[in-house]
């Protein structure tokens, strides 16, 4: 909201924006990153969503009312606050022990609250020796803060975050497609508390030891552990979501860091099925990040059976009920991502009975619904005070079986095209499990990226 | 005889702001006779919120004029990129002084 108060001010127009009391410290970041950190603000204490009507009606009179005329009226020259110095990519601001410096680090906010390696020049000139991009090549700028994400400063995160220096070409890709405006970086503090998800697809997951099998998602190899932490530093560092005593993070709740997925192409091409990087436009076999962002995550989804449509009807249900609550929001903003991650044995059974991954897709597209009732009402709850269903197939936004009658019990689809639902294969290939990964709509939309390997890769990979 | 810690000297881990400044517009020296516009991006109860404030503001300034919501699109919907691009121009046809932006942050 305050982009749009941003480029209206931009624009020549006073403007002033109402903010409740729980977005307050995360508008001073945004603010700041839009480069009017003065924007006039109007308090609405409290929460509007749990306020009753006359309590609603009060607040405007008393409290909201005069901050506007305020706002709008009483301004002075010259209210911005002048700005501090800040060091040098190359210059030292601190020196210590491990200990000290991991201090220095906590206090300042430039950690995620686990000890960091320190980015010690020498540590960082190790990473770029796998790059041949320069230190100073600017790979995005990160919304809210609008902070440069330099060749330098990833290479710094990769030190902190305790990757190896051979992973830094998946480093320069994960900014690349996080920077992406499509994926909308500046909303990853929104108060669904969402996660960006890496899948890492191509040779160079076997090469630079991910783990695709079992516990694919659980912290301990390296390679995947680190480079979902790395992620979370550029967020907090760059992007500037930290939470209390910092601010920008909104996730009322939240969730930790995922480790980054990595498929097991060798289950997909011994069932004959592309890989995921195929399914997002790219050659089999190419090294590929994808990221996208994750609001949930179903139960573990058992599906038993050699009859491919007793394990898609399952699927559908438990998908169904994982995804279906949340599904107004996409229906809301046009778009709906999820993810599923599913165990080799189980792709196996589908692709022995001919199915392919467009036949699951299709299959789940067709058989999980909501009501159109339910979806308006959660829509309200979480905040989309302003969302009908006819107002969003008048729009267009959505196809008009959404409104094929007036019965407020009439099921809509919980999903809104068959195309947009990732299938990944991975997990422990000797039992029978899939797990659902929910998006946040256009927060977060798969973003992939080709992995750019310095000319002399092979020589520079540690023999191990 | 205690052993002596490594010492390290580590640099800074944030990025270069790509900040462009800009200070606020003047203000309005008083409401009446102005035109107001509410922009809304469709969440927490804005559809309650600008009425009530456009009601108050009505009774203060009785000569103030509302440009409502409706006109500008959502400016956190589906096409937020248009509706900003496309909002000076609005806003200059309306012939606007001044913008009430809600809610949230």
């Amino acid at each position: 909201m305050l982009r749009a108060s941003a480029a209206i001010e931009r624009a020549g127009f006073p403007t002033v924006s109402i903010v409740s009391t729980g977005f307050l410290k995360q508008a001073e970041v945004v603010a700041r990153g839009l480069g009017i950190d003065d924007l006039k603000i109007a308090h609405y204490p409290g929460t509007p969503m749990v306020d009753g009507s006359d309590e609603l009606q009060r607040k405007v009179a008393d409290e909201l009312l005069p901050q506007i005329i305020e706002g709008l009226t009483s301004r002075r020259a010259g209210e911005r606050k002048a700005e501090a110095r800040e060091p040098a990519p190359r210059e030292i601001v601190s020196r210590g022990t491990l200990d000290q410096v991991n201090d220095h680090f906590y206090d300042a906010m430039w950690t995620d609250g686990l000890p960091v390696f320190p980015p010690t020049l020498a540590h960082i000139e190790r990473f770029l020796r796998f790059t041949d991009r320069a230190p100073d090549e600017v790979i995005g700028v990160c919304p809210p803060d609008n902070r440069e994400a330099t060749v330098w400063n990833i290479a710094v995160t990769g030190v902190m975050a305790g990757c190896r220096a051979e992973y830094m070409p998946l480093l320069v890709a994960v900014v690349e497609a996080v920077t992406d405006p499509e994926f909308r970086m500046q909303d990853a503090g929104s108060t669904p508390g969402w996660e960006p998800l890496i899948t890492i697809s191509g040779p160079i997951a076997t090469q630079l030891d991910f783990n695709s099998g079992a516990s694919v998602m659980r912290i301990g190899r390296r390679a995947n552990s680190t480079l979902g932490r790395f992620l979370r530093l550029i967020l907090r560092n760059m992007a500037g979501f930290r939470f209390a005593p910092g601010a920008g993070d909104k996730g009322s709740i939240a969730q930790n860091f995922f480790v980054a997925l990595a498929e097991n192409e060798e289950a997909c091409s011994d069932i004959g099925w592309p890989p995921y990087s195929a399914d997002r436009g790219f050659k089999p076999g190419d090294n590929i990040v994808t990221v996208q962002s994750v609001v949930s995550v179903s139960p573990p989804l058992y599906t038993g059976s050699d009859d491919p449509v007793e394990h898609a009807r399952v699927l559908a249900e438990v998908v169904g009920q994982s995804c279906s609550y949340w599904s107004p929001v996409a229906m809301a903003y046009a778009k709906n991502n999820p993810l599923i991650v599913m165990g080799p044995s189980i792709a196996k059974v589908f692709a022995d009975h001919g199915w392919r991954k467009d036949d699951i897709r299709q299959y789940l597209y067709d058989n999980i619904w909501i009501a159109a009732d339910d979806a308006e009402r959660y829509a309200y709850y979480i905040g989309l005070t302003g969302f009908r269903l006819r107002d969003q197939v008048a729009k267009g936004l959505l196809p008009p079986d959404y409104c094929a009658s007036d019965d407020p019990k009439r099921r809509v689809r919980v999903f809104l095209n068959p195309e947009s639902i990732g299938i990944v294969i991975a997990g422990d290939p000797g039992r029978n499990q899939s797990k659902c990964y929910c998006s946040n709509h256009t927060q977060g939309p798969p973003v992939s990226r080709k992995v750019a390997l310095p000319q002399n890769w092979d020589e520079l990979l540690p023999r191990r | 005889m205690s052993e002596q810690e490594p010492q390290y000297e580590v640099v800074w881990p944030l990025g270069n702001s790509h900040w462009d400044k800009r200070d606020l517009n003047p203000g309005l020296a008083d409401l009446n006779g102005k035109t107001v516009a509410e922009v809304w991006d469709r969440v927490f109860r804005g559809e309650e919120i600008f009425p009530a404030l456009r009601a108050a503001l009505k009774k203060k300034y009785p000569r103030v004029r509302f440009v409502e919501y409706d006109t500008f699109g959502d400016t956190h919907g589906v096409n937020q990129k248009q509706v900003l691009a496309d909002m000076p121009a609005l806003l200059r046809q309306h012939e606007v002084d001044a913008v009430i932006s809600g809610v949230g942050a």
